[in-house]
């Protein structure tokens, strides 16, 4: 059956669910296209004939052939534009340099897409908050404070934040520190977020 | 130098600044800690807290984070010794000092640039002027020099007569320079001696940052109850009078009813989660309504020595207390909670009255509770012997700072789990230290030295290894020497003081030793033990470390306890 194709590449996009990427899936494009190139030249010819020896009965096919093309095309789009809501997402998730893995799935083009993105992204951060710019994709929702009392789990030595300053870190000493630059140490089990 | 406008001159210094806490081990200390913390969340304030248990934790301290930090806040640790010749600092640290330990060191004091006291000056600090104790030699004898060499000059033009009596009459001035010198010297050497020889406690620190909170309108209800927390300590661990007590309760009340009346009114009453200071006339029974209150009688220090618990007569005499207030023996020996309310409507007043009759006036004393929530309800004493447990649990061989942060996390209301912990552990505590002291009034094992009462726990006794710790330590002592009191009939004994010695670290072979003044009503709780164990130490060269904040408390060598011992009774008789 026509469009059949088309709709098993909504249905695998469907079926992947939390925004991962699948492969691009070059084939099933190529296929489709295929197809809606054939249905086209079906059309085409029979247009001619109906044109010129006035065959009204080919009129239903034609009209068949055309919502057959109509649907493909619209899979493919639906397709195409949702993997570039993925492949968006997957900025604010991960940052600027992908995974791998992730990059084999998409395709070139894809790539291209992404980059732009990532500069339109960029350059939209760097006009806000002044001078300096400011991370949007830090946090999603507005943060409580910009401090957090963090303590200490293990003694891990001198540790420096953004303006230079060096704090040691000792088992059992607690610190009252920036949170964007504790995330990363609580991630690894040194720091533990104090709630009082 | 002391702070004047605690706003001014400390914190608007430090809240642009990244500081260091340096907190020493105790529950006042804790809640000031708690205040400051608190505060510095409000205003961003970055910092890093870091517990110290002695001097030489301090030191060690002090020298990690002297490169990357200027500003250096010290609770209730630093102020009775000089500071600056103990650590060494560069020109331009600067310590913050909120301190209870008293008298405070006279360099601590006079110096104007890099140690600031936050302290309160009360009455009762008697810090000797400046011209008695400092002054300024080198220009005294660059003066005298150039005189003499003056008038040598001047005499060598003159006839030999007159010379030889400008020559006497500068020596005479001289020696009349170097005499006054010594006197001075003489005097100074008394006055510092008087004014060091007692060590005592000030103002809590915990009020002190309180005060600090209300300067600025920052003050909360949980910052208050730390305060109420941190007085109360104070009053437990036997640091203050009742009189001082009793005028801090009054100074808290006001705090207490400003809050209370900012809420409560017709239209909006508070809810029942939020948190409700309120002050009570309550009973002096330790925990008594977290415990069953025969319990609470039998191991609360004030009951148990006046029934003296320990003899079978004094276990009669409960009996008859209990049946004198009509309180049947199920009821009171149930826990607190499940006893019937009829038994407990009027509790506090029927306990007043029969203890009257049993010779035991003071069974009430002025403190507050707090509610929150429909279950927990707590008087300010019940948590400070919960985070003093905490602090001291020996339990599970955590080393001190682990204590630290637990204890500390306790007084936050959001864990309360770790309160009733902590509550249990003190049951145990407050057990331990009953059975100790039965035993040893009943073995005997407290003996008068002369000049002083001495007792030694061995190192089989059952829970010994609880006593390793100061404060437990400092508790069992106290209620000891209470014990003794009441139970000796030598009137010669009462007024003495008390030694007290267990065993510390069994691997090193240290024990700890401690003293405490004599017991009395009017007792001024000043303590003469820390200049005593200093100078014992150092004529008899025993091995020992003075480490601990308060002066009164040391570890020595095992085998040098008795020559030590023998020092002190010479040195004090």
């Amino acid at each position: 059956m026509f469009c059949e194709k088309a709709v098993e590449l909504v249905r695998e996009l469907h079926r992947m669910s939390d925004g991962q990427l699948p492969a691009f899936n070059e084939d099933g494009i190529r296929q489709v296209l295929e197809e809606m190139k054939a249905l086209y030249e079906q059309n085409q010819s029979d247009v001619n004939e109906a044109k010129t020896e006035g065959k009204s009965e080919l009129i239903p096919s034609i009209k068949f052939r055309h919502c057959c093309l109509l649907r493909n095309q619209r899979c493919i789009t639906a397709y195409l534009y949702d993997r570039l809501l993925r492949i968006r997402a997957l900025r604010w998730e991960y940052g600027s340099v992908l995974p791998t893995t992730i990059r084999f799935h998409m395709c070139a083009e894809e790539v291209e897409w992404f980059n732009q993105y990532k500069k339109s992204l960029a350059s939209y951060m760097r006009s806000l908050g002044g001078e300096e710019g400011l991370d949007i994709t830090q946090d999603m929702k507005p943060p409580k404070s910009l401090y957090i009392e963090v303590r200490c789990l293990k003694d891990h030595g001198e540790f420096e934040i953004d303006d230079g300053t060096v704090i040691l870190l000792k088992k059992n000493s607690q610190h009252f520190l920036p949170r964007w630059k504790c995330e990363q140490l609580i991630r690894q089990g040194v720091l533990e977020h104090v709630i009082s | 130098m002391f702070v004047t406008d605690i706003r001014k001159e400390f914190y608007d210094i430090v809240v642009n600044q990244r500081v260091v806490l340096l907190v020493s081990l105790d529950i006042d200390a804790l809640c000031a800690c708690k205040i400051l913390q608190a505060l510095f969340h409000c205003d961003q304030v970055q910092y890093t807290l870091v517990p110290v248990t002695g001097w030489e934790n301090l030191g060690t301290a002090f020298l990690e984070h002297k490169e990357q930090y200027q500003y250096f806040v010290l609770i209730n640790c630093g102020a009775n010794v000089d500071l600056l010749e103990t650590l060494q600092p560069e020109e331009d640290s600067i310590f913050f000092i909120c301190d209870t330990h008293r008298p405070v060191d006279v360099v601590n004091i006079y110096n104007d640039t890099q140690i600031k006291l936050l302290i309160k000056q009360d009455d009762d600090l008697g810090v000797p002027s400046y011209e008695d104790i400092f002054h300024d030699d080198e220009d005294e004898d660059e003066e005298g020099n150039r005189d003499d060499s003056g008038n040598e000059s001047d005499g060598g033009a003159e006839p030999s007569g007159k010379r030889r009596r400008f020559d006497e009459a500068a020596l005479e001035r001289r020696i009349e320079r170097q005499r006054a010198r010594r006197e001075w010297e003489a005097r100074r050497r008394e006055i510092l001696f008087d004014y060091e020889q007692y060590e005592y406690h000030g103002t809590s620190a915990a009020m002190f940052m309180f005060e600090l909170a209300w300067v600025m309108t920052k003050d909360t209800k949980d910052m208050l109850w730390w305060s109420i927390i941190g007085l109360t300590d104070q009053w437990v661990h036997d640091k203050i009078t009742h009189m001082k007590y009793v005028t801090d309760i009054v100074a808290l009340q006001r705090h207490v009813s400003r809050h209370n009346h900012r809420n409560e009114d017709e239209e909006n009453s508070l809810s029942i989660d939020c948190i409700r200071i309120s002050f009570e006339y309550d009973l002096r029974l330790a925990l008594y309504q977290h415990w069953s209150l025969y319990e609470s009688i039998c191991n609360s220090c004030y009951t148990s020595c006046n029934f003296k618990l320990w003899s079978i007569n004094g276990q009669k005499k409960l009996q008859e207390f209990l049946a004198d207030m009509g309180l049947p023996l199920k009821q009171v020996r149930q826990k607190f909670n499940s006893m019937d309310i009829s038994v407990k409507e009027n509790l506090r007043e029927v306990i007043e009255e029969s203890s009257n009759k049993f010779g035991m006036k003071d069974i009430r004393v002025q403190t507050f509770s707090v509610h929150f929530g429909f279950k927990n309800r707590f008087l300010a004493s019940d948590v400070v012997h919960a985070a003093a447990a905490l602090l001291e649990n020996v339990e599970k061989e955590e080393c001190a700072t682990d204590n630290f942060i637990k204890a500390l996390d306790c007084l936050s209301r959001s864990n309360i789990e770790r309160l009733h912990v902590g509550i249990d552990l003190a049951k145990k505590k407050l057990k331990a230290i009953q059975q100790t002291v039965a035993s040893c009034i009943c073995t005997n094992l407290l003996l008068s030295q002369g000049p002083f009462l001495y007792c030694h726990l061995l190192e089989g006794t059952p829970d010994v290894k609880l006593f390793s710790k100061p404060l437990a330590l400092s508790l069992l002592c106290k209620y000891l020497l209470k014990a003794f009191v009441c139970s000796t009939r030598n009137k010669r004994c009462k007024v003495l003081p008390l030694i007290m010695a267990a065993p510390r670290d069994v691997d090193k072979g240290t024990v700890i030793v401690l003293g405490i003044p004599p017991e009395s009503e009017t007792s001024d709780k000043k303590n003469f033990f820390g200049r005593a164990f200093e100078k014992a130490a150092e004529s008899t060269s025993s091995r020992a470390l003075h480490d601990h904040f308060d002066t009164s408390i040391i570890e020595l060598k095992m085998e040098d306890r008795s020559k030590f011992l023998d020092a002190l009774i010479t040195l004090l008789s």
